[in-house]
Formats: C-alpha cells, sequence, structure tokens
C-alpha cells in the first residue's frame, strides 16, 4: 500500500462559515512531492473547490505561498516529508478570501506607497550605457519574484505595517542601488522604517530566491542612511560611542570577567584540544558567570580554554546599524588580537558563546578581512554547542549528571539558528542533562525582538515583538526557556517579569548539572 | 429570460491579459489620456511570461556587429518555413530594438557587454549571437519591469478577472463578459476598443512548459465572436522539457543550455545531433531537435524515463552559475547538479504559433478588436525561433495599445448587448446547477490526453481524424454536460476549470481540424505520411461559419521581401 500523508489544509468560506477550521485529507506520498502536489491530489482526489494559488510550480510566479507547518513559503518548491503531517494554513497578516487564498489589496498599496519603479529626472540615450559592475548587486536582488511568504514570516509586519516589510524594503534597495534611478531612496527607507527591522534572518531563510534581506537591504541601505549624515537613534549612537571610546557596547558595571580573571590560560591535564575564548561585551560586562561557566564545561570536557585578557567588541551594533567606520576598525583590531592570541598559545579555534558576536565574526567579519588582504582571518569560529556537539563529538562528552527536573523548552537565536546554522545541537545538550522534559515550541525559532538595534533603537517596536514572542513562550508550558545568546536572555528574562517561567543561558544550566553531579 | 446581477465597469481601452504583451499594451494606451483597464486572469506579475527565460531578440550587433533586422528577418522567415506573415515580421524586426530600449528605460536589467551595451547569446536557426538576456530568467526581467511600469502608470488592473466571452454591438466589439475568481460575481466589462493579449493554451497537452492558466481562453473568444485565426495547426514542442520527477514533466529547460554549449546525448553516450543535422548540430530549429530527440527514444537510444541526455558539465562553472542560476535551482529540486550531472529532457508543449490573424496595426478583422503576443498568429510562421517570443510581446503589445487607443479616441462607446451577456452568464451558472454531470478534472484528461497522443509531434491522418471526430463528440456531449462538484461562486478552483474546458475544447479542435487538412509536412507540422505533392506553402484561416459549423480556408501565403524555395 502505498504510503499516506496527513494534510490538514484550512478551510474558509466567510460566506458561509463562522471561523475557520481544519479538515484532514490523506495524501498519497510520492518521492519528490512538493506541498504543491499535495494541494493538487486533494483538490483532483477530494474537493475541486479546494482554494489555492499557483500557476508555474516551478519557483517562477511567486503565487503559491502558504504556511507549512507554522511557517510561510512557496509551495511548488517546499518538498513533503513522508516522516511528518502537513498542516497547510493562509499567510498571515492578509485577509482571507477562501481557503488558502488571501487578498493581496493591502500588500499591493503598501508596494505602491514607495514608487516602485526607476525613476528618471531625463530620458535616456539609446542605447543607454550601463557597466556590468554598475548592476551586479541589483542583479541579486532583483530576483525577487513577490511571493510575499517573508511577509508573512517577519516579525516586524506581524506587528505593524509601518515597515513594509522584506519584500518591499528590498525594492527599496534596488532602486537605491540602480544607477539610474534619481529619487532619493535613503531618505525614503527612513520614512519607510529601515531601522525596524531585528535581522532575523527569517526572510532571508524562507526565500526561494535565497536573497539576503538583511544585509543586502537592510543594513546597505542603513550603512548608506549613515554615511549620508542621517543620526543614529540616541540608544543606537550611545553603544557605538561605547565600543570607540572602550571597546565594549555598555558602561562597565561589575567587575569585568576579564579582569576578574587571574589567568588567560585554563588548561586540563591530558588536553582534547585548546580553544580561544571570545567573551562579548555582555559576558564580560554583565553576565561573568556564564563566562566562567563557559570555561568550566569546557575544562571538563578535556579543552583546554584560552581566554585573552584584551579583547574588543565585534562591533556587532555597528554593523547591524550601518556604521560601518566603527565597524571596520573592529574587524581588524578582533582580528589582530586573537590572531596574536593564536600564535601566543597555540589554539586554532575561537569559541563563542553570544549568537550575535558568532554570527558578525563570521558573515561580517571574514569578508571584510577577505577583501582587505585577500584571506580570511586565520581562526575557525565556533559556537559552544556547536563545538560540544560537532568538533569533541557526542561520545567524546562528560555527561553531566546532576539532576535538573524542569520542563524546558528553548529559544533558538536568530543569529545562532539561522545567522550561523547551529539548529539542533543546543537542545541535543539539553536532552543530555538528567530530569530534563525538553518541550518543542513550533516557534522556538521566532525572533525575540532584541537584535538588529531595535531593542536600542525603538522600545516600543521591540516589546511588541518581545510580547508576541512571549504568548509562543507561555504556550509551551514550559517552566524554564533556555536560550544561547546574551542579549536574547535579557529581552527574554524582561518580557517574563512576573511569570513563573525562569530565564536561563545553556553553559549556566550545564555547569549547574555538572555541579550538582559532584556532589 | 431568467435575470442574473452583474455589475458593470465601462473604461476606454481594455486589455484582457496582463503579461508581457497585455502590460505593454496597457502601458502604450495610457499615453492617450484614456482611461485603461488590464483584466488579468492571475495576480498581476504571475503571468507565464515570468516562466520564460532564454531571451529576446533583437539585431542591435552589440556582439556580432554585422547583425542588422534584414538578417533577423531572414532568420524568422526561414525559421518559420516560410509561413510567416511577411508584414507582421517586418513589423517585429524594425521594432524589437526601440521596445527592448524602452523596457530599459522602465528599469530592466539585462546582462551587459564589456562596453556596457546589452549582451546577447547565441540562439537556434540565428545567423548571429542576437538574444538579449538576463542570466536564465530573462521572461522574468522583463515582466517584474512591466509590473514595476504599470505601478507607475494610471493603467487600472483588475487582478483575478477571467474574462470568458467577448461581447459585440453591430459587428463592433463592445466589451466582455467576466467572473471575478476572487468572489465568483459576474461582471461586463464595456470598452469602445479592446485588446485581446492572453497567451496560449499549452495546457491542452498533457506535457506542456506552460502556467496553468493557459488554456487558450483567448483563440476560443476570438472563435466564438467571429474572428479569423490562422496557423492553428503549428504547435511549437520545446525539444527540452523536464522528464522527471512526475510534477515537474514538461518544465522548460532553456535553450539556453543549448546556446550557452550545452550538448545531447543518448543512451549510448553519442552526441546524435550529428545524424540529423550536423551543421548546426544542437542549434537546429526546435521542431528539428524535438523530433531528433523522439526519434532516437522511439528507437530504444532514450534514457530509462523516456527522454536523452543534456550535459553542460564541460563548461566552466563559473559560466554555468552565472548565466544558468534557474536551471541549477530547478534540477536541485529534482536532485540533479546540472555543473556535474547531464539533465534528462524530452519535447513538451511549449508555445502556439498560431492564433489570431491581425493586421498591420495589430487589429483583428472585428472593429475595436486589436490583440498582441501569444494569441495571435502570423508572425512567427510554422516555427517560433527561441526569442522572438519576449520580442513579439514587446513590439505587437506597443503596437496593439496604440491602435486600440487611437481608435478609442475616435469611436464613441457602443451600446450594450445585454442579452448576450446575460445568455453567457446564464451558460456558467448552469455549470453550478447542473445535478448531474461530467467533473471537469476527468474530462480535461481526456482531452489532454487524445491532444497528446493524437495530434503530437509526429502526425498521423489516422490519428488525426480520430482525434477530429473525438473532439467533436467531446464538444457536443461533454462541454455542455460539465458540471461542478461544489455550487460554490467564491474562489471556486473546479467552476473555473468547468468554464476553462470549453475553451480548451473550442482551441484543441481548431488544432486538430487544421493539422488534418495540412496534408504534407511543414514547420511544426510533420507528418509521417506527408503527401509529397502538398509543398505547404500557405496558411490555414479558421472562422466559425455563418452556420456556426467551424469553416477550414487555405490562404496564400503574406509575402513581402522572401519568396519560398
Ligand atoms: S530580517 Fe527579520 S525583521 Fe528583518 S525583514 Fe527579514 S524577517 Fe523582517
Ligand atoms: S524576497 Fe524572497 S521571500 Fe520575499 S517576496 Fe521576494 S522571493 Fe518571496
Ligand atoms: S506556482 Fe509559481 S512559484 Fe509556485
Amino acid at each position: 500500500m502505498a504510503e499516506t500523508i496527513k494534510t490538514s489544509v484550512q478551510r474558509y468560506n466567510p460566506d458561509n462559515d463562522d471561523a475557520p477550521y481544519l479538515q484532514d485529507f490523506e495524501v498519497e506520498y510520492e518521492v519528490g512531492m512538493t506541498v504543491l502536489d499535495a494541494l493538487l491530489y486533494v483538490q483532483d482526489k477530494f474537493d475541486s473547490s479546494l482554494a489555492f494559488r499557483w500557476e508555474c510550480r516551478g519557483g517562477q510566479c511567486g503565487s503559491c505561498a502558504v504556511k507549512v507547518n507554522g511557517t510561510a513559503r512557496i509551495a511548488c518548491r517546499t518538498k513533503v516529508d513522508p516522516e511528518e503531517s502537513l498542516v497547510l494554513e493562509p499567510l498571515d497578516k492578509m485577509p482571507i478570501i477562501k481557503d488558502l487564498v488571501v487578498d493581496m489589496a493591502q500588500t499591493e498599496y503598501r508596494i505602491r506607497r514607495i514608487r516602485p519603479y526607476v525613476a528618471r529626472d531625463k530620458k535616456p540615450e539609446r542605447p543607454e550605457i550601463i557597466h556590468a559592475e554598475e548592476i551586479e548587486k541589483v542583479r541579486e536582488i532583483r530576483k525577487c519574484i513577490e511571493c510575499a511568504a517573508c511577509l508573512s514570516n517577519c516579525p516586524i509586519v506581524h506587528e505593524t505595517w509601518e515597515y513594509p516589510g522584506p519584500m518591499i524594503i528590498r525594492q527599496i534597495a534596488r532602486l537605491e542601488l540602480d544607477p539610474r534611478d534619481v529619487e532619493d531612496r535613503v531618505g525614503m527607507a527612513i520614512d519607510e522604517s529601515v531601522y525596524s527591522c531585528t535581522t532575523c534572518k527569517m526572510c532571508t531563510d524562507i526565500c526561494p530566491k535565497k536573497i539576503d534581506v538583511p544585509a543586502l537591504a537592510v543594513e546597505l541601505l542603513r550603512a548608506k542612511a549613515v554615511e549620508a549624515g542621517y543620526p543614529l537613534a540616541e540608544g543606537q549612537q550611545g553603544f557605538i560611542d561605547q565600543i570607540n571610546a572602550t571597546g565594549r557596547a555598555v558602561p562597565e558595571k561589575d567587575a569585568p570577567l576579564l579582569k576578574a580573571l587571574e589567568t588567560e590560560e585554563f588548561t586540563v591535564e591530558n588536553s582534547r584540544g585548546r580553544v580561544g575564548f571570545f567573551t562579548g561585551c555582555l559576558i564580560d560586562y554583565r553576565m561573568q558567570n556564564t563566562g566562567k561557566a563557559l570555561i568550566e564545561v569546557l575544562n571538563r570536557n578535556g579543552v583546554d580554554v584560552i581566554v585573552p585578557k584584551e579583547q574588543w567588541c565585534c562591533a556587532s551594533p555597528a554593523f547591524r546599524t550601518g556604521d560601518l567606520h566603527t565597524a571596520h576598525a573592529a574587524v581588524e583590531r578582533v582580528t589582530e588580537i586573537f590572531e596574536n592570541a593564536m600564535d601566543k598559545h597555540g589554539f586554532d579555534t575561537v569559541v563563542v558563546a553570544c549568537a550575535g558576536c558568532g554570527k558578525t565574526l563570521r558573515e561580517d567579519h571574514r569578508p571584510v578581512i577577505t577583501e582587505k588582504r585577500g584571506e580570511p582571518p586565520k581562526f575557525k569560529v565556533h559556537d559552544l554547542a556547536e563545538y560540544m556537539l560537532d568538533v569533541i563529538g557526542k561520545e567524546n562528552l562528560v555527561l553531566p549528571k546532576g539532576e535538573i527536573k524542569l520542563k524546558i523548552t528553548y529559544h533558538e537565536p536568530c543569529h545562532l539558528g539561522r545567522g550561523q546554522g547551529v539548529v539542533d545541537q543546543p537542545v541535543e545538550l539539553l536532552k543530555m542533562i538528567p530530569g530534563v522534559e525538553y518541550i518543542e515550541d513550533p516557534y522556538r525559532n521566532r525572533c525575540c525582538g532584541a537584535g538588529g538595534g531595535v531593542r536600542a533603537g525603538k522600545r516600543e517596536l521591540s516589546q511588541k515583538i518581545a510580547t508576541t514572542k512571549r504568548e509562543y513562550i507561555e504556550a509551551t508550558g514550559a517552566s524554564m526557556i533556555t536560550t544561547e545568546c546574551p542579549f536574547c536572555t535579557i529581552q527574554i528574562s524582561d518580557i517574563l517579569e512576573g511569570s513563573e517561567i525562569e530565564t536561563r543561558y545553556i553553559p549556566d544550566l550545564l555547569a549547574e548539572s555538572y555541579r550538582k553531579g559532584d556532589k | 429570460m431568467e435575470e442574473l446581477p452583474y455589475r458593470t465597469i465601462l473604461c476606454d481601452v481594455l486589455v484582457v491579459g496582463a503579461g508581457g504583451a497585455g502590460c505593454r499594451a496597457a502601458i502604450e494606451a495610457t499615453k492617450y489620456n484614456l482611461d485603461v483597464i488590464m483584466l488579468s486572469k492571475e495576480l498581476l506579475g504571475k503571468a507565464h511570461t515570468a516562466m520564460a527565460e532564454g531571451g529576446y531578440n533583437v539585431s542591435l550587433g552589440n556582439v556580432d556587429p554585422d547583425d542588422n533586422p534584414e538578417t533577423h528577418f531572414k532568420d524568422t522567415i526561414v525559421g518559420g518555413n516560410y509561413l510567416n506573415d511577411q508584414a507582421l515580421a517586418e513589423i517585429l524586426v524594425r521594432d524589437a530594438s526601440e521596445r527592448v530600449f524602452d523596457l530599459e528605460e522602465m528599469g530592466a536589467v539585462f546582462d551587459r557587454t564589456p562596453e556596457g551595451k546589452i549582451a546577447q547569446r547565441p540562439f537556434g536557426k540565428q545567423s548571429w549571437r542576437r538574444t538579449a538576456y538576463a542570466s536564465d530568467r530573462t521572461g522574468s526581467e522583463i515582466m517584474v519591469t512591466l509590473v514595476e511600469a504599470v505601478r507607475k502608470s494610471a493603467v487600472r488592473v483588475y487582478d483575478e478577472i477571467f474574462a470568458t466571452k467577448l461581447l459585440l454591438h453591430d459587428g463592433r466589439i463592445a466589451g466582455v463578459t467576466a467572473i471575478d475568481l476572487k468572489y465568483g460575481d459576474y461582471m461586463i466589462f464595456r470598452a469602445k476598443a479592446v485588446v485581446m493579449a492572453t497567451g496560449g493554451a499549452g495546457r491542452v497537452y498533457t506535457v506542456t512548459s506552460n502556467a496553468q492558466l493557459d488554456v487558450g481562453d483567448g483563440y476560443a473568444m476570438a472563435y466564438e465572436a467571429g474572428c479569423d485565426l490562422i496557423d492553428m495547426e503549428m504547435v511549437q514542442f520545446h525539444p527540452t522539457g523536464m522528464v522527471k520527477p512526475e510534477s515537474a514533466r514538461g518544465r522548460l529547460v532553456t535553450e539556453a543550455v543549448r546556446g550557452e554549449g550545452g550538448i545531447l546525448l543518448n543512451s549510448e553516450g553519442e552526441r546524435f545531433m550529428h545524424r540529423y543535422y550536423p551543421g548546426v548540430m544542437e542549434l537546429a530549429g526546435r521542431d528539428q531537435v524535438a523530433r531528433s530527440i523522439m526519434t532516437e527514444v522511439r528507437e530504444g537510444r532514450g534514457s530509462p524515463d523516456g527522454g536523452v541526455y543534456l550535459s553542460i558539465s564541460h563548461l566552466p562553472r563559473s559560466i554555468i552559475e552565472f548565466r544558468l542560476e534557474s536551471m541549477i535551482e530547478q534540477f536541485e529540486d529534482a536532485g540533479v547538479d546540472i555543473r556535474d550531472e547531464p539533465m534528462q529532457v524530452s519535447p513538451t508543449c511549449h508555445h502556439f504559433m498560431g492564433g489570431i490573424k491581425i493586421d498591420e496595426e495589430a487589429g483583428t478583422n472585428i472593429p475595436g478588436l486589436f490583440a498582441a503576443g501569444e494569441c495571435t498568429g502570423g508572425v512567427h510562421g510554422g516555427n517560433r525561433l527561441g526569442g522572438n517570443a519576449l520580442a513579439d510581446t514587446q513590439v505587437f503589445g506597443a503596437l496593439s495599445g496604440e491602435s486600440a487607443a487611437k481608435f478609442a479616441k475616435e469611436h464613441e462607446m457602443t451600446g450594450l448587448p445585454k442579452e448576450k451577456a446575460m445568455k453567457e452568464f446564464l451558460k456558467l451558472e448552469a455549470m453550478l446547477k447542473r445535478e448531474k454531470g461530467i467533473s471537469p478534472a476527468d474530462a480535461r484528461k481526456e482531452l489532454t490526453d487524445l491532444m497528446w497522443t493524437k495530434v503530437q509531434i509526429f502526425r498521423k491522418e489516422e490519428e488525426m481524424a480520430f482525434a477530429v471526430k473525438e473532439l467533436r463528440r467531446i464538444e457536443n456531449e461533454v462541454v455542455p454536460k460539465i458540471k461542478v462538484d461544489v455550487a460554490e461562486k467564491r474562489f471556486n478552483p473546479g467552476w473555473h476549470q468547468a468554464i476553462e474546458f470549453g475553451h480548451m475544447v473550442t482551441t484543441a479542435r481548431m488544432v486538430a481540424e487544421a493539422a488534418l487538412i495540412r496534408k504534407g509536412s511543414r514547420g511544426a507540422h510533420y507528418r509521417v505520411d506527408a503527401d509529397p505533392e502538398d509543398d505547404g506553402y500557405y496558411n490555414i484561416v479558421v472562422r466559425k461559419g455563418a452556420n456556426g459549423d467551424m469553416e477550414l480556408t487555405k490562404q496564400e501565403l503574406i509575402i513581402t521581401k522572401i519568396t519560398p524555395p
């Protein structure tokens, strides 16, 4: 008998039904089947009135975006997983016309608001000479097929249409990059709230054309805005000034980790490896215990940890907000510090426990250095969880023995999951702790609203995103939420204030279990 | 007569269809201080034009300076097997360059030569490198540009409106009836002039590269209204469609793959085009390559899945990645890395050369009705060159928009043929009300399989005669019994398919009937039992006769410059 897949499709005809409901169908699975194939199967075999859009069946027209198990994607290029049942719903944010067909009218108004065409102040010569280099960058972000899947997933659009969303901010960047367009697209981007994006990369992740909207559109427009003299928000400028003055994005409070540590070298006998620890600003200045926990966890697993005393901010806040001057200066400094430390202490891998720093070191520093000197920084960068599972290896890990009897869920930092491709490892670590009942949150990879300079610059918006996130977390029924980014930890513990749910950093929790196990 | 509720909307120029030709026509028509409505069966920008991959033919001579419109004309006529309406082909080659510059002015981003001009690549049967492109997503680039331009213009876009019938008043075009796909309402659009830009009908064949909506609405509507249609038997099978997976069967594998140097191999690893067209090899005409592939398959040298292999693994990866980026993506979904592995390909129904007959103003034989793009016939003759279709949409799109605008300026609105409209609405309503009948999905399968097996690449008298007989039966017995499963008007694909089915049958019948009376081989019409006496140098014109029967007449070729050999 052929394998079948339970496919639940949201049905709704506002002419007849009070509210949307899910209807289940058994769909015969075929190798290579896409979500569109599944929908066509249902339409063909069970109900020809099932409404959804499609045209090209190959990612060329952008008609067929729907929510597949909670995340919007184009149906014709999303493979059906035979191991999993399917839940198909219409895109968020847009009113339903019927079943999976939504009304795009508002999106169309929103597009038209940005004057989405090349504006010219004189007729061009025929032929018009345009050099390949001038349009190279346009080419990449021009592949958009306006499928609107990214609009449905964007945490900002979810809260407000003041921000036009990835699809449309991309069009502003496309026009800004076009040498023929004469409008002030940078001013327009400011007016269109370009500083609202948290750079969560949700859009990039699901884009059928893999357009890196936060980097190629949002951060590009922000950099141009800074260049044009638009001031940053007060909160954001504060970070930048701090970085330039002290190498730390925040002011000192309690004794910083790097000052408090008595030595740079934390070695063990018969070590299996040696890493440098890039603390980042928040672990150094605000979460010293987490830093110590990280060193302890690595030491317990037979890894020497080197903590160079002199460190500098990765300048993520500068990259995110468009101050490339500050950003590039920091890149050079960080590279130099760690390359020197590599030579001095003999390691080739740097471990990070901050999602934002890790993403910045990997995605932003490497190209800058490569462009400058033809080769990237000499050291490898790993997130802690990734290092433990992928480099040390699960079979070699020293298991924590102290029981922590709790229902625990996990928040996947945007810059860890989508920024560095570290998705399962932190959860694996959690599951190693005896007593932990891990609860999967279907929205675990949704942005907490802190990143991209939004918490610093647009507090109110950041709170709204966080409130939505809180609803997701509460729905899991967990009594603790863990994560692997200091920034997320701060944001989430803020929004959970007054609730029973505790927020913890994964290295802290691991260290706690190890210590308990010692007793 | 029973009355159903409907809404009527007025405008000066109505454009039916929102692909490359429709958008271009609408943009042009707004330049005349007129109120222009464009009806789109899909959402704006989702039309089939976005799926065109390879390019736009224009004799700019940016890469090969000796190219010129004359040579482009000659290639087009020779490629079309001399069946083209040469007056129209002259317009195509004359205006192609201005229209490509229009696109650039609107914001199109074509790939460049080192001097900063529009780059051009070789395509089948062309004397020079003539095809302008934007990687292998040229159609998408053009569609995106036109959407940008439509959003800048004052064109009123009515999206997801399905025009079902042309309305005439005193012999002049009066407008169309339509349903609103979203909510199911009946509508009449009245206009002083109408442009048909409804695209093709690949979907009447089982295996096709065409989008869901390409079911031949325009051909059928024009036929019913009394238009002359020409060359309907000329259906282009693109030689390279995807074979696997089943759900992707027929999806286009752009000619650019061969243009960039891709080679065709059979199961024995032989580059078989040597045996058929040694001079031009893989860049022979589309009909020629399609037949060569099918011959290999029929003679047992095909791949296990019934295709042949198309390989580009000998090309530098950088070229593949820069110029064939969509192909990489498309085959990645099928689990094939085209940088290393060959693609499996076989022919797929791709383009209708035939269609509504137009004059040099893009006018039809119905006053006030104009047409452009794939729904017209004549420009491409018996076989369309790759890259000429996108040029066609722009050249004749603009021309039809201009002509319609001028016509609208000179004429008042006609009266309202209300009864005819109501009759149409009642017919559409009946599909919903019918208690017993045939479901459109089953009927459709029967139709497309019939066309795919009997009126295909290799054509035979008995098979076509059988198809004609069957199609007449389907028209008389199945079409009137089509029944929608769920009697709901709001966005009901079952109802849309039911309405489309009638259009598909009319279109298929025109193809089969015309093919049956063409006894010799010519262009895409290849008969295994060709009558050697029939040199094929004529066009077949189809129209609805006074008594309601389909009338077919042979007509002399329209020759302005090149006489057939
Ligand atoms: S990165 Fe996140 S917040 Fe920014 S546009 Fe994309 S989805 Fe929206
Ligand atoms: S950016 Fe990507 S996801 Fe967003 S609309 Fe365009 S193609 Fe779709
Ligand atoms: S059907 Fe065209 S993108 Fe999915």
